[in-house]
């Protein structure tokens, strides 16, 4: 199978709204090793939870995955 | 306890530790085998299962702990990534025991061929090979996983300053 890379903003976006790690993950019925994992690209969420977690921080799901490498913040585009 | 297990390479020893009690019981069923029955069989046999033991409950019980139960819990109280992670660990281990009985299948053929229908196996050695098998059998999975375990992501987000603000996964 090809390399299928995934790329995501949870992190980011949890820091905005100030939740913990656990917290995201108590709302998300997940360890909260699992978020970890998540935030550090060890682990592509099955599009059920990558649903519930677009729906946590109420934005589309393309704010939080995408298939090419988020723009750093202050960068240009 | 959680010295025993915080990185990579103890756990990896752990998981040697786990296998190293499963050896003692192979070697257990070998040792009957040729001495049994008999009192010193008995006694080897004694021995070798606290050695058996002494590698066995802390491993097991460290493993345990270190994969948070993902070999032995019920799914129900598993999330999906460590579903995921449990059937992988399953799916290793089953092949790594159809190679074990394929391995146990060739050894006992080699030591039976000369003496062929005439030849008799000690019952405690029979005992002995089953005993090690179920306990190989259901030993393989937590190996496997807790082989395979990642250094889980620091508990404190402020400390995680490796990682930019995305993450990638790779599938």
């Amino acid at each position: 199978m090809a390399e299928e890379t995934v790329y995501n903003r949870i992190a980011v976006l949890r820091a905005d709204r100030g939740v913990s790690r656990r917290d995201l993950a108590a709302a998300l019925g997940v360890h909260y090793q699992t978020v970890g994992y998540l935030e550090r690209g060890e682990y592509s969420p099955s599009l059920h939870l990558a649903l519930r977690i677009a729906e946590f921080f109420e934005v589309p799901v393309e704010v939080v995955f995408s298939l090419r490498p988020f723009p750093r913040l202050g960068s240009p585009s | 306890m959680t010295a025993l297990y915080r990185t990579r390479a103890r756990r990896r020893l752990l998981v040697a530790a786990g296998a190293v009690s499963v050896l003692v019981l192979w070697a257990d069923a070998t040792v009957s085998w040729f001495i049994a029955p008999s009192d010193t069989a008995v006694l080897v046999n004694f021995v070798l299962l606290l050695v058996m033991l002494a590698f066995f409950v802390p491993a097991v019980t460290a493993l345990n702990i270190a994969t948070r139960g993902l070999a032995s819990l019920p799914e129900r109280r598993l999330d999906e990534r460590q579903v995921a992670e449990r059937l992988r660990a399953f799916t290793q281990a089953n092949i790594a025991m159809r190679l074990i009985l394929g391995a146990v299948l060739v050894a006992i053929v080699a030591a039976t061929w000369e003496g062929g229908p005439a030849v008799r196996v000690p019952g405690a050695a029979v005992f002995l090979g089953v005993m090690a098998l179920l306990w190989t059998h259901y030993l393989l999975p937590l190996l496997v996983a807790g082989w395979r375990l990642p250094d889980p992501p620091p508990d404190d987000p402020g400390d995680d300053q490796e990682s930019p603000n995305e993450g990638s996964v790779a599938t």
